[in-house]
């Protein structure tokens, strides 16, 4: 048995909700994406992909079903609450009074639905003075304190790609509306999951909070990191080559970084001289130009994934910076057949895998993406009133 | 005070970065999680700065307290064989095994999947491993930054006409990582009581971390070129982080449509703005870009950055502070929703945790206690809940075997 089977979602969730969901949906449940008419504007946003279709929304929206249906339109609007009644999880991810426009608002669901999750994703949650201010992926990371610790001193703070504040909040959304279900199914009380996304990107500032708190210090962005000789990006062939030759405290296989060099011709000696050792010359100027003149000199004639596969060979820690191109050839994750071809518009189309592989005394529970609902408003709701598995049933 | 998991027990293994921040919204919501920890191989992240007062020591470090509210910690010498019983027993008293340990590691200590499934039949046990369990890299190195590289996460970070600079943190250690194995976890546990069989999950923090940049491995499936964007919209503009009065002080702006574009004028006093043709379209505006990011940039310039973005929030246009960390010890909404929380820990007094990023409304998860010192509750596990007797328990620490 898939491990979320018998559980039904409603998604009226827009971009920042839209993550947990496929997550439900590659383990089993039922997840109907409800799209307003003329379909969800995250069908559109770049990137595109040949057929038309968002890479964003391809990948978010596998696994799901569509409905279309206008939530401000008075028969649609009771359709909405009939596919409620026979849910599980409601997932939104607007602010309070958007989801009081729509009679969604976490009083009237919860009043309404008693044995209902709603997983009330929002900008900054249901409550307090900056419930419905406008936000984008952009102002989140910034109110949420990531955006701050990203990018080059001497450049602006810089967001990372892909609208992470959508994967940071989706994941811990996830987390959540599941010990939520844990307790539906044992005393058969829905609840309300209020999940803001400004708290669930300050959660994922490492330790910057606590830098400020224990020792006064405010951590501001460093670019790629601390700067170190033999640690950081170096340029190689064709990209870059992540190396940690050191990280603070003692250097780590720096003998084998010698003899690497060495067995390629690279005179290089004067790196086994005693202050090499220490921490505070390493992060001298001359020594990360020395250091990065003889590494990169070296990796010129070479590829990023040479230079991975006999690095690692020698024991030392490098890693290629992979391109998107890059992990879909990785012998690592073709070795482990990590990539799913998912039908869409008549092709095959390569998904990365599930975050998690799960197996039962040899079987495959076989976790992964489903089909994309190409068409807004398929496949129709014939079987809305399957439930393998009622609420409570075994629990 | 209980909670939704309270009765869940978790022999927790894992330590550093990831796995910590698995275990932990378990343990906020009720779960009785038990480190297992070592005196001689200490957990790195202990040793990690920062420390109360700058002074470093195994119960001083913020980064460790940070990610290990509400657990309790054992010592236990895995090597030595009344250790390694010690463990087992606790796994056969355990719903949840989770490690993060390099492959083969649980394996060689006696604690792998098979023998934890010999004692406890319906278990769900979880490795967090790099690369995976299996494959040709399974074996590899990798510090720092090193999944976020080989995922392709850190090459699409940063400014399209510098090299790649990534999130600034070890992203994938304290987001997809950890979360998504509580949701495999979570997931799991609800699948047994269904079924009444457990089951293995392995979380490759590879493959994971792809999953953050799904979209585009997508694209470059399918041929499309995906590169570093900056603080680019690919429809959107203004759409940009901007500079404003004081040190290291920046707004970030996002303009969707001509109606906020109209109202960003207003509340600039930029008139002259919506004189300009190339502007007054959102093509127009997308295209030329560079030269408004230019002309906002000097109206911005003397400007307070949390006064502005209020002004133009107040205008439906999504606008917010860069907040650093000091910042967001005063944010009035994380405030106001008790988004810090202030935990009296037994040696570094009272210390700022991150409270839970969401509220359960009929089953809240608390922060219970803080961090616990390094084996502070040895004994608690192995004669209370293990049922060893008080003089073996003295006898084994002596040996420096628990304790």
């Amino acid at each position: 048995m898939k491990p979320l089977r018998g559980i039904r979602v409603i998604d009226l969730s827009d971009w920042l909700g839209a993550y947990p969901g496929r997550l439900f949906a590659d383990l089993g449940a039922e997840v109907i994406r409800v799209e307003p008419p003329g379909g969800s504007a995250r069908r559109f946003t770049p990137p595109l992909l040949a057929d038309g279709i968002s890479a964003g929304f391809a990948f978010t929206e596998a696994g799901k079903s569509s409905v279309m249906l206008d939530v401000t339109d008075p028969a649609d609007a009771g359709q909405i609450h009939r596919l409620l009644a026979s849910a599980q999880v409601l997932v939104t991810s607007q602010g309070p009074a958007i989801l009081a426009a729509g009679g969604l608002d976490t009083e009237t669901t919860s009043t309404r639905y008693p044995g209902l999750i709603h997983l009330a994703i929002s900008p900054f949650g249901q409550t307090g003075p900056d419930a419905d201010r406008p936000a984008t992926d952009l102002t989140l990371l910034a109110a949420g304190g990531l955006l701050a610790l990203g990018g080059d001193p001497d450049r602006e703070p810089v967001r990372p790609w892909g609208e992470q504040s959508s994967v940071i909040v989706g994941v811990h959304a996830a987390t959540a509306a599941l010990i939520a279900l844990l307790v539906l199914e044992s005393t058969g009380c829905g609840q309300v999951v209020d999940v803001s996304a400004q708290e669930a990107i300050a959660h994922s500032t490492e330790n910057a909070v606590q830098y400020f708190d224990l020792e006064d210090v405010v951590r501001r962005r460093a670019g790629a990191g601390p700067v170190e000789a033999g640690t950081g990006l170096f340029q190689c062939l064709d990209g870059w080559v992540y190396l940690v030759g050191g990280l603070g405290g003692r250097p780590l296989a720096w003998e084998a970084i010698i003899e690497w060099l060495e067995s390629s011709g690279v005179v290089a000696d004067p790196l086994r001289e005693p202050r090499w050792q220490e921490r505070d010359f390493r992060c001298s100027t001359p020594a990360v130009e020395q250091f990065r003149a003889l590494f990169e000199g070296f990796a010129a004639g070479r590829t990023k994934r040479e230079l991975h596969e006999e690095g690692q060979r020698r024991g030392i820690s490098i890693a290629a910076v992979a391109t998107a191109t890059d992990v879909l050839d990785s012998p690592q994750l073709v070795d482990r057949d990590f990539f799913r071809d998912v039908e869409i518009g008549g092709r095959a189309l390569r998904f990365p895998g599930s975050p998690y592989r799960m197996t039962d005394s040899a079987a495959d529970l076989r976790i992964g993406p489903g089909p994309i609902p190409m068409q807004i408003g398929t496949p129709s709701l014939r079987n809305a009133s399957a439930h393998p598995l009622p609420v409570g049933a075994t629990a | 005070m209980t909670g939704p998991l309270t009765g869940l027990r978790v022999a927790d293994f894992t330590w550093v970065g990831a796995g910590p921040f698995l275990t932990k919204p378990l343990a906020d919501h009720g779960a009785d999680v038990v480190k297992i920890e070592s005196r001689t191989r200490t957990d790195p992240i202990r040793l990690m700065a920062p420390f109360r007062d700058g002074v470093p020591g195994p119960n001083r470090s913020g980064y460790f307290a940070n990610r290990n509210s509400s657990k309790r910690s054992v010592c236990l010498d895995l090597k030595h064989p009344r250790g390694k019983e010690l463990a087992l027993q606790l796994i056969a008293e355990s719903d949840v095994v989770a490690n993060n340990y390099t492959p083969g590691t649980m394996d060689r200590l006696g604690l792998g999947y098979e023998q934890a499934k010999a004692v406890r039949p319906d278990v769900i046990y979880l490795e967090m491993p790099m690369n995976g369990v299996a494959g040709p890299y399974r074996d590899h190195r990798g510090y720092g930054l090193a999944i976020g590289a080989a995922s392709g996460l850190l090459e699409l970070c940063g400014y399209p006409d510098r090299p790649p600079v990534g999130t600034g943190t070890n992203y994938p250690d304290h987001v997809p990582n950890p979360l998504h194995a509580a949701v495999g976890v979570l997931a799991a546990l609800r699948r047994r009581r269904h079924t009444g069989s457990g089951c293995y999950i392995e979380l490759a923090q590879l493959e994971s971390t792809v999953n953050a940049i799904g979209p585009a491995i997508l694209a470059a499936a399918a041929g499309e070129s995906v590169g570093r964007a900056g603080n680019d919209d690919p429809l959107a503009a203004p759409h940009g982080v901007y500079r404003c009065a004081g040190t290291d002080r920046w707004c970030a702006i996002a303009v969707n449509d001509d109606a906020q574009w109209v109202a960003l004028t207003a509340v600039l006093n930029q008139p002259g703005w919506l004189a300009r043709p190339e502007w007054s379209t959102a093509a127009g505006r997308r295209e030329h870009r560079r030269s408004i990011d230019v002309a906002l940039g000097a109206a911005m310039a003397d400007r307070d950055a949390v006064r502005l973005a209020g002004q133009l929030a107040a205008v439906g246009i999504a606008a917010a502070a860069v907040n650093d960390a000091r910042d967001l010890l005063s944010d009035r909404q994380l405030v106001q929703r008790d988004h810090w929380a202030t935990l009296d820990h037994p040696e570094m007094g009272p210390s700022i945790y991150d409270n839970i990023p969401y509220r359960l409304s009929g089953t809240p998860g608390r922060l219970r206690s803080p961090a616990p010192l390094l084996g502070a509750d040895s004994r608690a596990v192995c004669v209370g809940l293990l049922g060893l007797p008080e003089s073996e328990y003295d006898q084994l620490a002596s040996e420096g075997v628990v304790g």
